[in-house]
């Protein structure tokens, strides 16, 4: 018995010391190290743009990262920075019959492997929104690594162009039209945003413009104006003053500047818009379909120079009535190029009209293209000056 | 009885909302969007299915107390056809890790580890399921309660983040259609709710039994509550995209964007998911398992751990040949055959058990 337990334990040991072994050979396969990317692996675009090419072929633009941070970046081709410094980006493109295929071209001549996690920007040429924006659309929402958080952009000429910028204050292009976008002076809109508007039940959508800009020597994006899409694909433009107007009534305006003459006075009133709100109440009455577009906005003003004083209540009354008969002028411009010239719902009424009449709604929803020019739209617009800055009347002007 | 564990009705409960929760949240959104339109996140409301499985499954106990469906149905029915009603329903336990599995294969592939074969995303999920469901259900139970917690803050760190950038009007016009868009949403929903019906396994193991069906009753509440939070942020972020993505939850966590450096969070997303499936596997794992050994009348259940195991890895591999045709399974014959086996085969059983109670009583 004795001699039995005797074997007995030392093999258990035996057992127990292989098990361990073979239990700390398998952390060799944790390591991760089988299908490591390390980061000098990866071409990390910041931002992608798609044009058309002469040969109706789809042309991917991409604006990489540059990891490291001296070589020499002329020997690899792309972009010349115009400041002399060191460009930390490089811009590389290849087309293909769709984005997959150029993607796929483009993969070719890279040595490193196409990140996306770091997109920020995708930028369409017009001539290619203008053909189709589905086909990109479709490959930006289901293939799972460009991120729907993404903001979309529609340059005036091809996209390759505005990605070879090299921006003077920012580190690269993708910083500079994302921190344009959100500044909300014009739209900032994403790809889920298009792709919910493109999908909604106005399918129409708006994209902002982005131009480039001569300044001395320096060219520079900026956003100007608003590409107006329709049933996937861009049907027009608005220029900047319109954008405006499409901003108030979609409730989307964060920054304004108005300035104003006042009747029977020389000079002018600024205001800076601190708060506003877009409200629209749907109403059908027979087969009159109307909207009420309610705007209420909160300013300060910022510049006088007339002789008013503005800390008299009757004239801020009647600078009230003027600045919202600008207003009311802007958002009507917007109207009449996106509701009669345009025909495109760009402001979502077919919505309004679903949330507050579902039924009528669902009875006309085929024939929504033919109402929607029809629909009357009331704009009212409510400011409210509530402080005439640090300063009444102006005090250096002498009557 | 083969097992010797003994679990708390709290146990209990949490195993249950983790079996439910994790894939409910990931698939259901989109099906259910397609029927009620912005009124699906009314839909989890409607959890009939859950209430009737989890009091038959309390009455049948209360008849026969110590005893699971399968071995309520060899009483009620006799020897013959209960094992053949038993084998309907193991086999459909079976059937449904491996379509869990099949599922949190097919996501982890082909949301984030492109490259991984499917075969080793799931093997590597079952491997590890075999060693907890070796442990019994009490090794089982106390993992629900180990992630529970991670669950809920990684549930919370989706939310919270995302709530400046939802949109109230998108959930608007409420139930426009009349109540029925929502009823006919939460049609999916009923598949997920069948699954209470695993608290008749659990039952027999449950140390205070008296506190069982407020447990059950406070894991239907939860579920429900977890369904409609996370189907109304889709709704509010998504709008009508919400049924044109497969897996919408994924795309809110995507969206994050906190100060411009909290955002990518959908690492937490599959951190969530792998937890929570994790458990939802284990549980019906064991429940293949234990019945299993208890209809071949076997004196252990441990040792056919591993082979059942390979048999739902396998299982996994051959339902379907592709992502389209696992959604049209779900979407047609697995709905009956899930209904069938969870809500129809126990609500007869009890009500052919609770007339022979009767006669008998007569008598």
């Amino acid at each position: 018995m004795n001699n039995s337990e005797g074997m007995f334990v030392p093999m258990r040991k035996w057992r127990a010391a292989l098990l361990l072994l073979f239990l700390c050979s398998q952390t060799f396969f944790l390591t991760g190290c089988w299908n490591r990317i390390e980061i000098n692996d990866l071409a990390i675009i910041t931002a992608a743009g798609f044009d058309l090419t002469q040969d109706e072929k789809v042309e991917i633009t991409v604006n990489l990262f540059l990891t490291h941070t001296q070589g020499n970046v002329d020997m690899m081709g792309g972009s010349s920075g115009p400041g002399g410094s060191t460009p930390q980006s490089l811009v590389q493109s290849a087309s293909g019959i769709n984005l997959a295929d150029a993607l796929s071209k483009l993969q070719q001549i890279l040595s490193r492997n196409i990140f996306w996690g770091q997109n920020e920007v995708f930028i369409f040429g017009e001539t290619l929104a203008r053909r189709e924006l589905i086909e990109p659309m479709d490959f930006l929402t289901r293939h799972p690594a460009p991120r729907e958080r993404a903001n979309v952009f529609v340059s005036k000429g091809s996209a390759k162009e505005v990605l070879k910028l090299q921006p003077p204050v920012e580190r690269n292009l993708a910083e500079v039209l994302r921190e344009l976008a959100k500044t909300q002076t014009g739209l900032n809109i994403t790809v889920k945003e298009l792709a919910q508007m493109m999908a909604g039940k106005a399918s129409a959508a708006v994209i902002p413009l982005v131009e480039i800009k001569k300044q001395e020597k320096i060219k520079i994006p900026i956003i100007k104006g608003t590409a107006i899409v329709k049933n996937g694909r861009m049907i027009g433009r608005m220029d900047d003053v319109a954008t405006r107007g499409v901003l108030w009534l979609r409730n989307e305006i964060k920054k304004a500047t108005v300035t104003v003459t006042p009747e029977d006075k020389e000079g002018y009133v600024s205001f800076e818009l601190l708060k506003s709100h877009t409200e629209l109440t749907p109403h059908i009455e027979g087969n009159e379909w109307s909207i009420t577009a309610k705007i209420d906005t909160l300013d300060d003003i910022v510049e006088n120079t007339t002789s008013i004083n503005l800390l008299d209540t009757e004239q801020t009354k009647r600078l009230e009535e003027k600045l919202a008969d600008d207003l009311v002028n802007r958002v009507n411009l917007a109207l009449t190029r996106a509701q009669k010239e345009m025909k495109a719902d760009i402001f979502n009424f077919a919505d309004v009209f679903y949330r507050k009449y579902p039924k009528e709604w669902n009875q006309v929803k085929d024939r929504w293209d033919e109402i929607y020019p029809q629909v009357k739209v009331k704009v009212e617009a409510h400011p409210n000056i509530t402080r005439p800055g640090l300063t009444g009347k102006n005090f250096l002007k002498r009557n | 009885m083969i097992e010797r564990g003994k679990i708390s009705a709290g146990q209990m409960a949490i195993m249950l909302y983790l079996a439910i929760t994790p894939t409910a949240i990931l698939t259901v959104p989109s099906i259910s969007f397609q029927y009620a339109r912005q009124d699906f996140w009314i839909s989890p409301l409607w959890a009939g299915t859950a209430i009737a499985t989890v009091f038959v499954a309390l009455r049948l106990h209360r008849m026969y107390p110590g005893l699971n469906l399968l071995q309520v149905s060899e009483r009620v029915l006799g020897r013959l056809s209960g094992k053949l009603i038993g084998f309907i329903i193991l086999f459909m336990y079976l059937y449904l890790d491996a379509l869990v599995i099949r599922e949190y294969g097919d996501f982890v592939v082909g949301a984030f580890l492109r490259q991984t074969p499917l075969i080793v995303v799931s093997g590597c999920m079952v491997l590890v399921s075999a060693l907890a469901v070796r442990g019994g259900v009490e090794i089982v139970a106390r993992f629900g309660q180990l992630f529970l917690p991670a669950f809920l803050v990684f549930f919370l760190f989706i939310i919270l983040p995302i709530i400046p950038d939802l949109n109230v009007t998108f959930m608007l016009p409420v139930m426009a259609e009349g109540i029925m868009p929502s009823i006919s949403g939460s049609g999916i929903l009923q598949v997920w709710y069948s699954e209470f019906i695993t608290i008749s396994f659990l039952l027999p193991f449950v140390a205070d039994r008296r506190k069982a069906a407020k447990s059950c009753t406070f894991a239907i509440l939860a579920v429900i509550l977890t369904l409609v939070i996370s189907n109304l942020t889709t709704l509010l972020l998504l709008g009508e995209l919400t049924d044109k993505y497969n897996y919408p939850f994924l795309v809110v966590a995507r969206y994050i964007s906190v100060a411009d450096f909290f955002a990518h969070l959908e690492s937490l997303f599959m951190a969530i998911w792998v937890l929570g499936v994790f458990v939802k596997i284990c549980v019906f794992y064991y429940v293949t398992v234990l019945g299993t050994a208890q209809w071949l009348n076997l004196p252990d259940y441990r040792t056919i751990v591993f082979p059942i195991g390979f048999m739902i890895t396998f299982f996994s591999m051959w339902m379907a040949p592709g992502y389209q045709e696992l959604i049209f399974a779900i979407e047609t014959t697995v709905t009956y055959y899930q209904l069938t086996a969870f809500v129809v085969i126990p609500v007869i059983l009890f009500c052919i058990a609770s007339i022979r109670k009767q006669v008998s009583g007569v008598r």
